[in-house]
């Protein structure tokens, strides 16, 4: 039996009930246990599962961090966390019975007599607890963490599938900075961990709009087959954010926003509205024709990067009538720095489907509101009948991932009268109305996915490798030394530099109004 | 609380007799719903994904199925089609009303709004159920129509080609045996494959769930196999729900039933012959307090605590510490069994497989 395999699907019980099939009991070790990730979203996520009963009985929770604190003092930081955080409330029934499984052990990262102790720690939680010998180590830490805490594991022989059991490990994003990183990366992450065992998280995966894009394109028999050069004249993916860099100018400065957003969850996203169908539901089926997208990406040339692609930095402005700093007066931000903090896109995939469908790409900070959509522009329709006098819109369909996530599409219908006019309309559906159960949080259902096995809504290796092939020939233009292309200034509280403006406008497009 | 047709969209009408809503004369309903949604002067949004018809002969149903309705559209936008039925009533009158449901979205922004049509049919109207109420059906939508109360003989088989999910509630039936052979014989003079969905069933929803759970894993599932005994404590007016579990446990595991026992211990063999004892104990508590499958020394045993909200659910081997672990139980109130049913479709093949495995006991 492979260790890795999800629990087995042969309970009888089982037949009609539609919930998930409960993971394997196990013990997840957080690395970076009082950080950031860890109480906003890890414990809630937990816990969230736990009140849903989704947990296995007899999971136990332990967090491995550098501060000295008992059992009791970690869970009280917590349940406050829990507390702020979770999307339901706190149920103290629950949560006592959650909280008894959760532990806390100190140790530095780089300390080997640390991960001995955890070991001896792990054994006695798992006899306790019955938990047969099933871990999960979750890499909350910072990412220069990452080689201490996985070559310990390895030295300590904690990554090793106990008797029956299994050993997996889950990597939160940056997987690297570039692909000789992700490549190093990944290396120290395979001498510790088979490719099975390494869950890549891109917490965009995880939310159920992400998920939605393959049921409406393979589970609705009226798109498919416009899905393609034929019918789609191009497609925009839109992340906007109305905050700044927030306390995270550390990271930030050394990512920008083409590293920090489009490596990974954008190319993600482009990957659902691209790929071909699966041929089954299986991880590797769905991540197989994945990485076919990104491997089909045309990488620019150093000399149309700065065609093909735009970056910009905000300057001072407004964000809902109250002023904001430009980027480089932010808090730990070089006055001088060229870290991009908004960048567009126009990207080409080359197989049949995609063949002359450009793909608009833009993400940036300081936008005047928050969001993340794609819209599928359709081409327009013959200019034989109606539209001979009046330019017609196109149909667009747009699939909103955040917020008010949901589906519209937009279509021409005549206004009523006598005269025969022509304008568009738009049919739309809000998850939040028509469904009145509020999603699960994306840490909940990847954690679930974790603990069962299930790798498909994790990156694999070769996206990865691949994503960062097609992000380093951007950034090694930028990074040219005599005229690298340029770094547009944009206010805070507008849709970025004109040139993100006219790389649509040189196409005859526009952007959707966001 | 309902909006009503012609009253502004913050208040009540003043005018109004009835909590159902704005009388309608029944050929005008669509142009008066439409005059009610052009109120909301966009700040409403209409959602629907069902239409679900209530169907009740009692007295006072109207009122209290709108408040029912009004709660269950908070998760579940629907168009509801109120229906008070007096088959028996000397005079023959049909009226009508249309109201809406509106709830704040999660989001806290717009009112997301559920449109009611409500009917009160005496005489032989009642018997025009497609004719009166069914031809305001959204059409493209699905059609859930929730019975409550007995089945007639005969049933009226033109019904049946609408409705694409049929709700009951067999805990109140009497005669579980006569009510199942109506349905079932409707159902197949329709032609079409409607879905049953029993509320008693619905009932045992998150106890099926965590009984389960148990049995995910290779270790345990090879116990499913050694179960010697049952027991299930259920309170008074539940015993249909006691042996429908009995009847799950029985189908899936595919237990064979033997001679016909008591009132309260039923005998079963499993597939290699071994007997298998359900005894059920009447308790007071909630619709089942506990039930434990007794597997050679081991235990596995979920319990609900009168007025509890969580199943209290624990795993004994021998000689290990008995494993605890708290779940979510549900709720039994009308509202929540609609919620759950609605929230889980499925085909409900299981339930007709249960039902069948003990029918003769029900």
């Amino acid at each position: 039996m492979d260790p890795n395999a999800a629990p087995t699907q042969g309970n009888p019980l089982r037949e009609g009930i539609l919930n998930r099939t409960v993971p394997d009991s196990c013990t997840v070790v957080i690395f970076g246990a009082t950080g950031d990730l860890t109480h906003r979203k890890l414990i809630p996520a937990l816990y969230n599962i736990a009140a849903d009963g989704e947990l296995p009985p007899n999971l136990a929770v332990v967090g491995f961090a550098r501060r000295p604190k008992s059992d009791d003092e970690f869970r009280g930081e917590l349940v406050e966390a829990a507390r702020k955080h979770s999307r339901q409330t706190v149920d103290d029934e629950v949560w006592a019975g959650f909280a008894r499984s959760v532990f806390y052990h100190q140790s530095e990262f780089e300390d080997a007599d640390g991960y001995r102790r955890l070991g001896e720690r792990l054994e006695e939680i798992e006899k306790e607890r019955g938990t047969g010998g099933n871990r999960l180590f979750y890499l909350a830490a910072a990412p220069g963490q990452f080689e201490p805490i996985l070559k310990n594991l390895a030295s300590a022989g904690l990554n090793q599938s106990r008797e029956k059991g299994w050993a997996r490990v889950i990597v939160e994003k940056p997987f690297g900075t570039d692909l000789a990183s992700a490549r190093e990366l990944n290396r120290i992450v395979r001498d510790a961990f088979p490719e099975q065992a390494t869950y890549r998280i891109d917490h965009f995966l995880g939310k159920e709009t992400a998920q939605n894009i393959l049921v409406l394109r393979f589970a609705n028999a009226i798109f498919e087959p416009l899905w393609d050069t034929r019918y789609i004249d191009h497609v925009q993916i839109t992340a906007a954010e109305t905050l700044g860099v927030e306390g995270r100018a550390g990271y930030y400065e050394g990512a920008g926003a083409l590293r920090d957003m489009v490596q990974n969850h954008l190319l993600q996203l482009l990957c659902l509205v691209g790929m071909e169908p699966p041929t089954d539901l299986g991880a590797d089926s769905i991540r197989d024709e994945k990485v076919k997208i990104v491997r089909s990406l045309r990488r620019f040339p150093p000399e149309e990067v700065a065609l093909k692609v735009v970056r910009g930095q905000y300057a001072e402005g407004a964000i809902s009538g109250k002023p904001v700093p430009g980027y480089r007066a932010e808090k730990n931000v070089k006055p001088d720095s060229t870290t991009e903090t908004f960048v567009a896109l126009r990207l080409s995939i080359d197989n049949w489907r995609w063949a002359d469908v450009p793909i608009y790409m833009r993400v940036g900070k300081r936008l005047p509101k928050s969001g993340t959509e794609i819209s599928v522009h359709f081409k327009e329709a013959p200019a034989v009948l109606f539209n001979k006098s009046q330019m017609l819109d196109q149909n667009v369909l747009v699939i909103r991932i955040q917020p008010d996530e949901g589906i519209a599409l937009r279509m021409q219908a005549k206004v009523p009268g006598t005269s025969f006019r022509i304008e568009p309309v738009k049919m739309d559906f809000h998850y939040g109305t028509s469904f009145g159960k509020a999603s699960p949080e994306a840490y909940e259902r990847l954690l679930l996915d974790a603990m069962s096995g299930d790798a498909t809504l994790f990156a694999r290796r070769d996206e990865v490798e691949q994503a960062w092939d097609f992000i380093d020939k951007i950034e090694e233009a930028w990074a040219a030394g005599e005229s690298p292309p340029e770094l547009f200034e944009y206010p805070a509280g507008s849709w970025g530099p004109d040139a993100a403006d006219e790389l649509l406008a040189r196409d005859g497009r526009t952007w959707r109004r966001f | 609380m309902p909006l009503m047709a012609g009253s502004p969209i913050t208040r009540m009408s003043e005018a109004e007799t009835f909590a159902a809503g704005m009388p309608v004369e029944i050929g005008n309903i669509e142009r008066e719903l439409k005059k009610l949604w052009d109120q909301g002067g966009g700040v409403m949004t209409r959602a629907s994904l069902i239409n679900l018809a209530v169907y009740s002969e009692e007295a006072g149903s109207l009122t209290a199925n709108t408040q029912i309705v009004s709660r269950i559209t908070e998760d579940h936008a629907c168009r509801a089609l109120v229906i008070a039925a007096d088959p028996s009533a000397a005079d023959e009158n049909v009226q009508a009303w249309i109201s809406a449901h509106c709830h704040i979205s999660r989001a806290g922004v717009k009112q997301v709004c559920s449109e009611q049509l409500s009917f009160s049919l005496t005489g032989s109207f009642a018997k025009l159920l497609p004719n009166i109420v069914f031809s305001h059906l959204d059409s493209d939508l699905p059609f859930y129509l929730w019975w409550q109360g007995n089945f007639h003989d005969p049933m009226d088989p033109q019904l049946w080609t609408w409705v694409d999910r049929l709700i009951f509630d067999s805990q109140g039936w009497e005669d579980f045996d006569a009510q199942m052979r109506l349905v079932e014989s409707a159902q197949e003079e329709a032609k079409q494959r409607v879905v049953l969905c029993d509320l008693n069933w619905t009932r045992l929803v998150q106890l099926r769930l965590a009984l389960a759970q148990f049995f995910d894993h290779r270790a345990t599932q090879e116990q499913l196999a050694e179960i010697e005994r049952v027991e299930i404590a259920f309170a008074a007016g539940h015993r249909s729900t006691a042996v429908l579990l009995a009847g799950w446990l029985g189908a899936q595991l595919g237990w064979a039933s033997g001679d016909a026992g008591n009132k309260t211990t039923f005998p079963f063999s499993d597939c290699a012959g071994d007997p298998i004892t359900v005894a059920l104990q009447e308790t007071k508590g909630e619709a089942i307090s506990r039930c434990s499958i007794f597997c050679g020394a081991s235990e596995f045993r979920v319990a609900r605590p009168t007025g509890g909200r969580l199943l209290e659910t624990s795993v004994q081997f021998e000689g290990k510490e008995r494993m605890h672990q708290l779940l979510p139980a549900g709720n039994n109130d009308p509202v929540s069994l609609m919620s759950e049913e609605l929230m889980r479709g499925g085909s409900h093949r299981v339930y007709l497989r249960a039902v069948q495995a003990v029918r003769d006991l029900l």
